[in-house]
């Protein structure tokens, strides 16, 4: 049977067109933040639990006060314990909406991802060379598929047989087409995307189920994720200031019964302890946690774990190759120096001679360089008669000899003065100077005349000076890898304002310098592509694999952007920051909320003592208003907090003291002045109702279901 | 007659104890980290001597739980000795005043309290226990708790600077801290006292003719070398019930400014050894800024509440003395009685020179947040231990705020190390609130009218947040049928070694978590703990932290005698 046999049309309904979507929706989040309201979920968060369990405790008394004589000496209010357990439960189910927005998100992004894999079928390259529809899901690693023009390629691989223009727009949303093909290090292709030109055969290297596109969905959609250090260690603290502001209160209940000065009301004291813990951090710590992973794959980088995205928030050092990050990728003529008995026509013509046929960019630049300057090739010359002498590293040196053996040649000065003779001094001089500035100079001489120098130069991407400078802020070192001689590599770092580079680097270079770093404690990242980066992807704290790259980077990094963007990493570190600043800060605002919130209760607490009276900077006359104003402040802040906590507390490059000036004035002040001007407004607003409006409302409900 | 605004005295007493406290702070990274000091030529042989003795290898260094469990064997020894020497006094030598045994729970609570720095004491000064059991017991204790205190604070130091795991070497430590640091302080201390005229002897008692021309026999004693380490080491326990405000253990103002100096030094000389053990003496003043700055400001605070008693107002009654009135040493200044008293509190000494009962609500106030704080500067070796705790849970917050894994001198700070933090920040409250919930809600334990004042309130809590912050100081007899009974004794002694020993176990447990941490270089985005931000923010978060916890304990006394201004 022919190695090419035709396998029929694709089953139908298997093509479908994919786009990504991301919306959330509203009726599921209700219904999940309803689910919360399970002891089980509630019992993983010990500050809310409190608030649960306080909840059941105003409710229970609210609804059999006979139950509880002891507690209810100072005589009941059913109204006031009802509004108390309302605001409690609403407190509760913000907390639980919180982290059902953000689960949502999550899983809308997830639901959008795996919609690009259903219905696709792939052609599966059998031993004999046959060829079978298959689902992707019966697909191993190792297997052999065929993508043809048009067909979706169902799973991460490798290209091995060759090469096609390839969309990875539904996966990485960049429109423009990527080539890959067998051999060298474009052969990765990602499953999900679509190719355009070309056939290929694919040698599966992700089993179904493992695939990035697979570990992404897991982690935007799972529930169950790992807390990071961090977060468990902040846990600690809040759950350890839950657990003292309890003890305070608890025993607070026995002192005012014994020194009899405040009045001990149950629901007052419940509601202190509820103002005290610090629920909104609490509440929302979650939704902070969940939403950095997914603000993360919204940027389109596969984290391969939540811990990788903190973990960048750490960095101080990053390692970048020059190449493609820095530079434009290439380096490209910008002068032209005669010899000093040529002219400068002359060169301009050797050089565009040299260059002609010669498709690297170099060459290319060259020849458009020479072009610009109104250089044309002789009519005489017959192109299609030439020869391209290409560069050999053994060589070094590349040209073109016509038909009547006119050879012209470009290449390093050591090579070309091999085979033309020495240099003008002159010249010599001009390539010199310009090669300690970092340009390249390429000499080029016609029939072993030495003409002059072509002086190429690498070119700094542009924004790239800005964006170091920001990561030079953040406190983080950028050291450049480049294979480079000293002088070019330390002119591009003037030029590009990295802190230090490595030159003359070796394959292995990168995975000594991140050795050594980590030896003095630093957390390295770096990005690569290449299968020889692999080892140094795989040690760095953060490694960001591109996309575009192998398979073998993308395994060893724990991170792949998708849009192999190298710059993307400040993004990724952008928002590990942002994670941990959020927490923070709505940490810092939880206690400093706290402070007010006790100038509010504590004088209700002590309502017939004219002496504490002095605390009650707020004048809230009515104290069972003052509590259920600091009571619903406190459920409030959760919602008010939402947006923060799923898009992060806002952040700028900036000095570690710059920002912990400003975000203490924003949260520790801003928590202090917002909470007091907060508390007294809310309580006017409340004084403005009917007395009791609410809880008469749910007292008479309750007559009618016959429970009051 | 002394004015009130006579204070330059007591700025010049501030700055002389600072400036020492700075050279000795210095001075004692010395001997912690083992470079020569003067005195190695006379000291060196005798700790080898003790070491052979012990069976100690002086360079081996010990873990956290090892450092940790043989300070405790050491002190749950020290703590059994002096119990039962308390209890056997009578039928021991050197007894002049002929003090019976004690009983078994004021043994307990006397030999706890002294072991763990308190020197709370339940039972009359200079009636209740003999020469013998002064000097060999409780006088021992003094050393060895304070001993003790500064061993724990240079093990936790060196977790920030050892990266394995160790923290050194307790028997080592602690007899260096003997030999050149308490031994040759207290011997300065009590021959400077005895030059400004108090008594040491051995006599327990001086007759001084009376009125009728016929002599009387007033008890005194060693008073120079008791007060010496009482002061130095942060005990407070008095030779004489009444303290400092005896006239034969201060006779003079200048006695009595410079019993605030020597309880200046060790306290504020930590901050410096931790600068120079850590080898970033810069990092040092931000926390002795924040300390200082806090110690001001209760001292002015202190100051000015017992300028004079707002209820007399209007008064046809002259309050240009000062005080309020009550409670003051009148033969000083108001000036000299507050920094000695306000030191005695944020130092956690607990040596008293005046009536704390009769202190206007303010002024009680005042003294009740330094030991809700303990570490405005501490005790020897805890309060500065306390502060570092503190600063750790405050870089960790602010260094979330500024985006990066918090770190405090190149440590990493992480679970271990915050769960420990916790255990620290929670035993204060606990040990302070729930016995005194239980205590005023079993019945019969107080005295029928005790505590319904909010004075009465203050004292009982005031009794219970001295022993849990190991200060020492009393404020009455709270329990009014006497807190000497048998439960306000074990209560007492059980709230003392758990507000003593609980912090310390935690203390040791971070330092040996953190001298397992790699060290990170400090980069442009370490938050600098350097900067006058950072020190603001520390007070304030000492502050916050303190008062979320005590205000309504504070609402229910203090603030409900009524805090005012004069």
């Amino acid at each position: 049977m022919s190695v090419t046999a035709e396998v029929g049309p694709m089953p139908a309904g298997a093509r479908v067109s994919v786009r990504r979507r991301s919306h959330t929706n509203v009726g599921l989040v209700v219904k999940t933040s309803l689910k919360k309201f399970h002891p089980k979920e509630q019992v993983r968060n010990p500050i809310m639990f409190v608030v649960y369990v306080c909840f059941f405790l105003v409710l229970t008394i609210a609804l059999v006060p006979s139950a509880f004589p002891d507690l209810l000496r100072e005589g009941f209010d059913r109204s006031y314990f009802l509004e108390v357990a309302i605001i409690l439960l609403l407190t509760l189910w913000f907390a639980n909406l919180a982290e059902a927005i953000a689960e949502a998100q999550g899983k809308a992004q997830a639901d959008s991802l795996r919609t690009m894999r259903s219905g696709i079928q792939a052609r599966q390259v059998l031993p004999d060379g046959r060829r079978t529809w298959v689902s992707p899901s019966h697909l191993h690693m190792g297997d052999l598929v065929e993508a043809r023009p048009g067909d979706t390629i169902p799973l991460d691989g490798d290209v091995v047989k060759g090469g096609a223009l390839i969309d990875e727009s539904m996966m990485t949303g960049e429109s423009e087409a990527a080539l890959r093909e067998s051999g060298g290090d474009r052969t990765s292709v990602l499953g999900g995307s679509r190719v355009l030109r070309g056939t290929i055969e694919v040698r599966v290297t992700a089993e179904p189920g493992t695939s990035f596109l697979d570990k992404m969905i897991k982690l935007v959609e799972s529930t169950s994720r790992d807390k990071s250090p961090n977060e468990l260690s902040l846990m600690i603290i809040l759950t350890a200031l839950t657990t003292a502001l309890l003890v305070v209160v608890v025993t607070l209940a026995y002192l005012l019964r014994f020194s009899g000065l405040g009045s001990l009301n149950i629901a007052t004291l419940i509601a202190l302890v509820v103002c005290l813990a610090p629920t909104t951090i609490g509440g929302l710590l979650s939704a902070i946690g969940i939403s950095g992973v997914n603000r993360v794959a919204r940027s389109n980088v596969v984290a391969k774990s939540g811990k990788a995205i903190e973990a960048a928030g750490d960095l101080d050092i990053l390692i970048l190759d020059k190449t493609g990050t820095i530079t434009v990728g290439n380096r490209l003529a910008v002068q032209l120096v005669p010899a000093p008995s040529v002219s400068a026509t002359e060169v301009q013509k050797a050089a565009l001679l040299a260059s002609t046929l010669d498709d690297t960019p170099e060459g290319r630049s060259i020849a458009r360089l020479a072009h610009l300057r109104g250089a044309r090739l002789d009519p005489s010359v017959r192109v299609e008669e030439g020869r391209v002498v290409p560069f050999t590293p053994s060589r070094r040196m590349s040209g073109f000899v016509l038909a009547d053996g006119t050879e012209a040649m470009k290449g390093a000065m050591s090579a070309v003065e091999d085979y033309a003779g020495a240099m003008p001094v002159p010249l010599r001089q001009t390539a010199m100077d310009a090669s300690r500035q970092g340009m390249t100079p390429l000499v080029i001489a016609v029939n072993k005349r030495i003409m002059g120098v072509v002086l190429l130069k690498d070119v700094v991407k542009p924004g790239i000076h800005s964006r170091l400078q920001e990561l030079k802020l953040m406190g983080i070192r950028t050291i450049m890898c480049t294979g480079d001689n000293r002088l070019t590599a330390a002119s591009i770092a003037k030029e590009s304002g990295v802190d230090d580079f490595v030159a003359e680097a070796k394959p292995e270079t990168k995975l000594e310098l991140i050795q050594r770093e980590k030896l003095y404690g630093h957390l390295v990242a770096m990005t690569g592509d290449g299968t020889n980066d692999a080892p140094a992807l795989a040690r760095a704290d953060v490694g960001l694999a591109m996309n575009s790259g192998t398979s073998a980077a993308k395994e060893a990094g724990n991170m792949v952007d998708l849009d192999s963007d190298p710059t993307k990493i400040i993004e990724v570190i952008s928002i590990g920051k942002q994670l941990l600043i959020t927490r923070g800060a709505l940490t810092t605002f939880s206690i400093t909320n706290d402070v007010a919130k006790y100038f509010a209760i504590v004088p209700a607490i002590f309502v017939g003592s004219v002496n504490v009276a002095a605390l009650n900077v707020l004048g809230l006359a009515n104290p069972k208003l003052a509590v259920l104003a600091a009571l619903l402040f406190n459920a409030l802040m959760i919602p008010a907090l939402i947006p923060l906590a799923l898009t992060g507390a806002s952040f700028r490059p900036a000095t570690a003291v710059e920002l912990l000036r400003r975000n203490l004035v924003l949260y520790g002040a801003g928590g202090l002045v917002s909470a007091f001007a907060g508390i007294k407004l809310l309580y006017i607003a409340m004084s403005y109702l009917t007395p009791s409006m609410l809880g008469g409302l749910v007292s008479s409900l309750l007559r009618l279901v016959g429970v009051g | 007659m002394t004015s009130i605004f006579s204070v330059w005295d007591v700025g010049l007493a501030l700055l002389v104890g600072l400036v020492l406290a700075r050279y000795l702070g210095i001075y004692m990274a010395r001997v912690f980290m083992d470079r020569p000091t003067l005195l190695d030529g006379f000291f060196a042989p005798i700790e080898r001597g003790i070491y052979r003795l012990v069976g100690t290898n002086p360079r081996r260094a010990m873990g956290w739980k090892e450092y940790a469990a043989s300070l405790l064997l050491l002190n749950a020894f020290a703590l059994v000795f002096v119990l039962v020497l308390l209890m056997e006094q009578s039928l021991l030598p050197y007894n002049f005043w002929s003090a019976q045994g004690m009983s078994w729970d004021l043994a307990f609570h006397t030999s706890a309290s002294f072991t763990t720095n308190t020197d709370f004491q339940h039972y009359a000064g200079e009636g209740g226990v003999s020469l013998l059991a002064d000097l060999a017991g409780l006088q021992m204790l003094m050393f060895l708790s304070a001993v003790s205190g500064l061993c724990v604070v240079v093990a936790f130091i060196r977790g920030f600077v050892r990266r394995d795991g160790t923290l050194g070497n307790f028997w080592a430590d602690a007899t260096r801290a003997v030999t050149r640091v308490f031994f040759p302080l207290a011997v300065i201390c009590a021959l400077i006292f005895v030059l400004m005229g108090v008594d040491q002897t051995l006599a327990q008692a001086t007759t001084v003719p009376d009125l009728g021309g016929g002599g009387m026999l007033v008890p005194s004693g060693p008073l120079a070398s008791w007060g010496g380490i009482e002061l130095l080491g942060s005990n407070g326990g008095g030779y004489f019930a009444s303290n400092f405000a005896h006239p034969l253990q201060a006779p003079t103002a200048v006695v009595l400014l410079t019993g605030a100096v020597i309880m200046m030094l060790i306290p504020f000389a930590t901050p410096f050894m931790f600068g120079e053990m850590t080898r970033r003496p810069r990092e040092a003043y931000p926390l002795i800024a924040a300390v200082l700055a806090i110690f001001l400001v209760a001292l002015g605070l202190f100051f000015i509440f017992e300028l004079g008693n707002p209820a007399l107002s209007g008064l046809p009654v002259s309050q240009s003395a000062g005080y309020g009135l009550m409670g003051g040493e009148t033969r000083f200044t108001l000036g000299e009685d507050a920094l000695f008293q306000v030191t005695s509190i944020y130092a956690n000494v607990g040596a008293t020179a005046m009536a704390l009962q009769s202190l206007t609500p303010g002024a009680q106030m005042v003294l009740l947040w330094g030991m809700f704080l303990q570490d405005a500067p501490g005790g020897v070796g805890t309060g500065f231990g306390m502060l570092l705790v503190n600063a750790l849970l405050a870089v960790f917050i602010a260094g979330l705020m500024v985006g990066r894994t918090p770190e405090y001198l190149g440590c990493k700070i992480g679970r271990s190390e915050m769960k420990w933090a916790a255990v620290s920040l929670l035993s204060h409250p606990f040990a302070i609130l729930v016995p005194l919930a239980l205590t005023v809600s079993w019945p019969g334990l107080l005295h029928a009218t005790a505590g319904n004042t909010p004075q009465g309130f203050t004292e009982i809590l005031y009794e219970f947040t001295s022993e849990a912050a190991n200060n020492g100081s009393g404020m009455g007899y709270p329990g009014y049928a006497g807190d000497t009974t048998p439960y306000f004794n074990v209560l007492g002694g059980v709230i003392m070694l758990v507000g003593r020993f609980l912090p310390i176990i935690a203390m040791l447990a971070i330092g040996g978590a953190l001298a397992r941490e790699p060290t990170l270089p400090p980069g442009p985005g370490t938050l600098r703990t350097q900067s006058a931000t950072f020190t603001i923010y520390l007070i304030g978060f000492l502050l916050v932290v303190s008062g979320l916890l005590f205000l309504p304990v504070l609402a229910l006394g203090p603030f409900s005698s009524g805090v005012t201004l004069p």
